[in-house]
C-alpha cells in the first residue's frame, strides 16, 4: 500500500507540475507579445490581458488531476 | 440598468443664419453625440462645414494664453475653484488682458533666462579658476608664448610628475596649488612639450582650461563671486515677481482658458457638419428621453425655423452607448471599458460585474485580516488617488472585495492572517488564534482551507459558482441575440442543458460533501421530497468504474446536443467543449483560495518557531523572538500582495474570458455629447 500511495502522490505531483511548466510556457509567449501590443496602444491592454490569461486553465486541469489522484490515496 | 440608455438618430436642418444660434443652443442642452459628416468623393454639393470667422483669431489667443501659463508654470488640471468667473465678466477686455499677460510674462522670462544662462557661465568660470586662486601668476601669463608650452589641470600622482620631469629636461617650472592637491600649473619649453604630455598622462593628467583675462585669479574669483552673489539676488526678485505675477493672475487665467476653449469648440463645431451654400445639417444622436426637450427647446428658441427629424437606429447604425448606473455600479464601467466599450445593442453587464467580481475576489481571500487590510488599501488610493479615476475606481473595487472577503473570513472560513480562530477537530495541537491567545474565540471555521475535506467543498462551490455563472453568461447570449440570431440564441439554450448535465455529473462525484450541506433540511418539510423523490431520481444512474453517471445528466445532454446540432450545427460541439473547459476553470477560486493559505500558514509556522522559541538564554530568546515578529510581518505582506494581485487578476479574468465571452461583443463608441464641463466660468 505504501508503495502504492507513493507512486499515485509522485503521479499527481507530476500531473500538476508539468501542467503548471505547460502553461508558464505558454504565458510567457504570450505575455511578452500582449505587452508589447499593450505599450503600443493602451486598448490592447484589455484583450492582451485575455490572452494573457488563457492558458492558466491549463494548470486547473492539473489541478484536478491531481486531486482526483490523492483522494485515491485515503 | 441592464440595456445601455436608448438613441434616437436626430436630424437637424437649418438655414445657415440659424447656424451659430443652434450650436450655442446645443452646447447649452448638453445632449448630442455629434455624428462627424463624411464628404463622399466627387460630391458637389453637400460638403463639409467651415469653421465661423472668428475661430483661427479665437485659437491664436487660446496659444498665446497657453503659452503664457507654460512659462508661468500653471499645470493644465487645476482644482476647481469656488467663486467661479462669469462670462460677462471675462469678455471685457479680454483680447488686452491676455495681450498684456503674454507682454509681461515674457519679458519677465526672458530676464529670467537672461540672468540664468549668465549664472551659469560665471559658475563654469569660477570651477575652473578656483583651484589656481592660489597660486599668484596672473592669467594673462599663462599664454602668449613662443617657446613656452603650459599645461594647467588636475593630476592624480603628483609625486611621480614631480619625481620625473627632470628627467626629460630642467627647463620647465611646476607650480602647485597648497590648498587643492593635484591642481599644477606646469611651464615647459616647447621642444619637450610631446615627452611632457606623455609624462603627465601617464600621471592621470586632466586638463583645466582657464579663462582668459588680466589680473590674478584670487583678484577675479573674488570679483566673480561678488557678482555671482548679485545675479542670484537677481533671480531671485525675478522668480518672486513670476510668483506674485501668478499668484494675481492666476484666476484671469484658468478661467480665460476655459471660456476660449468653449468658443474655440463651438468655432470648429460647422467643421463636423453637412453644409451647402445656404443651409446646414446637423447629423446627431440624442437619447430618446431628452428628445423632446430638445425639439421644444430649438423650436421655441429659433420660432420654428429648424427642421428636425428623428429616427430608430437601424440594423446598420452603430449608435453610441451611455450606460445608466446607480453611483456605487458606475465604478464598474471602467472594468467593462478597460475590456472593450459596451456596444449599443450589448446587455450591460456592470451590475452582475459589481456583485460577482467582489464576491469571486473575497471567496479567493477569504481572510477577515486580509479584508480589513484590503479595506484599509481601497480607502488610500481613493482618497490619495483620486485625481487618477483609474486608481479612485480600483481602490473602490478593493473596499468591496475588502468587505466581502472579510464576511467570508468571519463566516465561512474563521480565518485571520492565514490562522484559524480555532483548530480543526483533526489537529487540535495546531497552532490557532485561540491557542496563541489562551482563549477560546467562538468563532468555528465551516470550512478549513488546509484539510483535504475542505479543499473538495472548496471545489465544489467553485462548481456551483461557475455553472451559475456561466448560465447566467449564456442566458444573457440568448437574450441579446433573440432578435438578430435566432439559431445561435436557441443554441445557447442547448448548452445551458449541457452545462447543467456536467454539473450535477460532479455534484453526484461529490456526493458526501453536497449531502453534508443539505443536513440542514433534513427537519423541513421539504425533506420528504427531497430524500424519497428529487435525490434518489438524480442519482440514479448506470456505474463506469469509479464513476456514476446519472440517468439525468445523459437526458440532458441529449436534450442540449440535439438543439446544438439543429441551430448551430456540427460547430457547436466545439462550444460543448469550451463550456466544459469554463467550468473546470472556475476551481481557480478554490486553488487559489488553499494556495493563499496554504503559503500564508506556511509562514506563519515559520515565524512562530521564532517568535515561541524556547532558548535557554532569556536575552537571546527575546531577540529572536523580535526577529521573528519582523519576519512575519515581511512574509504576511508578501502573502497580502501577492494574494490581492492574483485573486483580482483571477476575478476580472472570469468574468472577462469565462462569462463575458458567452454575450459580450463589445467595441461600442462612447456617448461624448457636444458640451464642455465647466469648472471654472459660468454664463450667468
Amino acid at each position: 500500500m505504501a508503495l502504492e500511495a507513493g507512486m499515485i502522490a509522485i503521479g499527481a505531483g507530476i500531473a500538476m507540475g508539468a501542467a503548471a511548466l505547460a502553461t508558464a510556457w505558454a504565458q510567457k509567449t504570450i505575455g511578452a507579445a500582449a505587452v508589447g501590443a499593450a505599450a503600443e496602444n493602451d486598448k490592447m491592454f484589455g484583450r492582451g490581458l485575455i490572452y494573457m490569461v488563457l492558458p492558466e486553465t491549463i494548470v486547473l486541469f492539473g489541478l484536478v488531476i491531481a486531486f482526483l489522484l490523492i483522494q485515491k490515496i485515503v | 440598468m441592464f440595456k445601455p440608455r436608448e438613441m434616437q438618430r436626430t436630424l437637424i436642418i437649418g438655414s445657415k443664419q440659424e447656424l451659430t444660434h443652434t450650436i450655442d443652443l446645443l452646447h447649452q442642452l448638453e445632449v448630442a453625440h455629434i455624428v462627424d459628416y463624411v464628404q463622399p468623393e466627387k460630391e458637389p454639393i453637400v460638403q463639409l462645414g467651415a469653421p465661423a470667422q472668428d475661430a483661427s483669431s479665437l485659437s491664436q489667443q487660446l496659444l498665446k494664453l497657453r503659452s503664457s501659463a507654460q512659462l508661468l508654470s500653471i499645470p493644465p488640471e487645476q482644482p476647481p475653484v469656488s467663486a467661479k468667473m462669469s462670462e460677462t465678466q471675462l469678455q471685457k477686455n479680454i483680447d488686452l488682458r491676455i495681450q498684456e499677460i503674454e507682454l509681461s510674462v515674457l519679458s519677465l522670462a526672458e530676464d529670467k533666462k537672461r540672468v540664468e544662462d549668465h549664472l551659469k557661465k560665471l559658475d563654469e568660470r569660477i570651477h575652473q579658476i578656483t583651484p589656481f586662486s592660489d597660486i599668484d601668476i596672473p592669467l594673462e601669463q599663462y599664454q602668449g608664448y613662443d617657446h613656452l608650452k603650459v599645461f594647467t589641470g588636475y593630476v592624480t600622482e603628483i609625486k611621480k610628475l614631480e619625481h620625473e620631469l627632470p628627467t626629460i629636461t630642467d627647463e620647465y617650472e611646476l607650480f602647485l596649488s597648497k590648498t587643492t592637491p593635484g591642481i599644477m600649473a606646469l611651464f615647459i619649453t616647447k621642444f619637450q612639450a610631446d615627452a611632457a604630455l606623455k609624462l603627465l598622462s601617464e600621471t592621470g593628467y586632466n586638463e583645466i582650461k582657464l579663462p582668459e583675462g588680466n589680473g590674478l585669479p584670487s583678484q577675479f574669483l573674488e570679483k566673480w563671486t561678488t557678482q555671482r552673489q548679485e545675479l542670484s539676488e537677481k533671480l531671485q526678485q525675478i522668480t518672486t515677481e513670476l510668483e506674485e505675477y501668478k499668484k494675481r493672475h492666476i484666476e484671469f487665467i484658468i478661467a480665460s482658458e476655459e471660456y476660449l476653449s468653449i468658443k474655440v469648440q463651438k468655432a470648429e463645431a460647422p467643421v463636423r457638419f453637412a453644409t451647402t451654400i445656404h443651409s446646414f445639417l446637423i447629423d446627431c444622436w440624442i437619447p430618446t428621453e431628452s428628445l423632446q426637450h430638445v425639439k421644444e427647446t430649438l423650436e421655441k428658441e429659433t420660432n420654428g425655423s429648424l427642421y428636425i427629424e428623428s429616427f430608430e437606429a437601424a440594423h446598420e447604425d452603430e449608435p453610441p452607448t451611455m450606460l445608466e448606473n446607480p453611483k456605487p455600479v458606475k465604478r464598474f464601467e471602467y472594468l467593462l471599458d478597460l475590456y472593450s466599450i459596451p456596444n449599443y445593442r450589448d446587455i450591460d453587464p456592470s451590475i452582475i460585474l459589481s456583485l460577482i467580481f467582489p464576491l469571486f475576489f473575497g471567496l479567493m481571500i477569504g481572510d477577515i485580516g486580509y479584508g480589513i487590510c484590503l479595506i484599509i488599501v481601497g480607502y488610500i488610493f481613493m482618497k490619495k488617488l483620486k485625481d487618477s479615476e483609474a486608481f479612485a475606481n480600483i481602490g473602490w473595487y478593493i473596499i468591496i472585495a475588502g468587505i466581502f472577503s472579510s464576511i467570508f473570513g468571519l463566516f465561512l472560513f474563521g480565518d485571520m492572517f492565514g490562522l484559524a480562530f480555532q483548530s480543526a477537530a483533526a489537529e487540535a495541537e495546531a497552532s490557532s488564534w485561540s491557542s496563541i491567545l489562551h482563549v477560546t474565540i467562538p468563532i468555528p471555521s465551516v470550512i478549513h482551507k488546509m484539510e483535504a475535506l475542505g479543499l473538495t467543498e472548496l471545489l465544489i462551490i467553485s462548481i456551483i459558482a461557475g455553472s451559475l455563472h456561466i448560465g447566467l453568461g449564456l442566458l444573457f447570449g440568448f437574450i441579446s441575440e433573440r432578435k438578430e440570431h435566432k439559431k445561435h440564441a436557441i443554441g445557447k439554450i442547448g448548452l445551458i442543458f449541457v452545462l447543467a448535465a456536467i454539473a450535477l455529473l460532479i455534484f453526484v462525484m461529490a456526493d458526501w460533501t453536497i449531502g453534508q450541506w443539505l443536513k440542514p433540511l433534513k427537519t423541513t418539510a421539504l425533506a420528504p421530497f427531497l430524500w424519497n423523490y428529487l435525490i434518489p431520481s438524480l442519482k440514479a444512474g448506470f456505474v463506469l468504474g469509479d464513476l456514476v453517471i446519472p440517468y439525468v445528466s445523459i437526458l440532458l445532454v441529449g436534450i442540449g446536443l440535439g438543439i446544438i446540432l439543429g441551430t448551430i450545427g456540427g460547430f457547436g460541439l466545439v462550444e460543448v467543449l469550451e463550456i466544459t473547459s469554463h467550468l473546470m476553470s472556475y476551481t481557480r477560486l478554490a486553488a487559489i483560495c488553499v494556495a493563499k493559505g496554504a503559503m500564508a500558514f506556511a509562514f506563519n509556522m515559520i515565524s512562530f518557531t521564532l517568535i515561541f522559541n524556547e532558548n535557554p538564554n532569556a536575552i537571546l530568546g527575546i531577540v529572536i523572538a523580535i526577529m521573528g515578529v519582523i519576519v512575519i510581518v515581511f512574509l504576511q505582506l508578501i502573502v497580502f500582495a501577492l494574494g490581492s494581485l492574483s485573486s483580482g487578476i483571477q476575478a476580472v479574468r472570469l468574468h472577462y474570458v469565462e462569462f463575458f465571452m458567452k454575450f459580450y461583443k463589445g467595441e461600442g463608441i462612447k456617448f461624448t455629447p457636444f458640451r464642455y464641463q465647466r469648472k471654472y466660468t459660468s454664463t450667468e
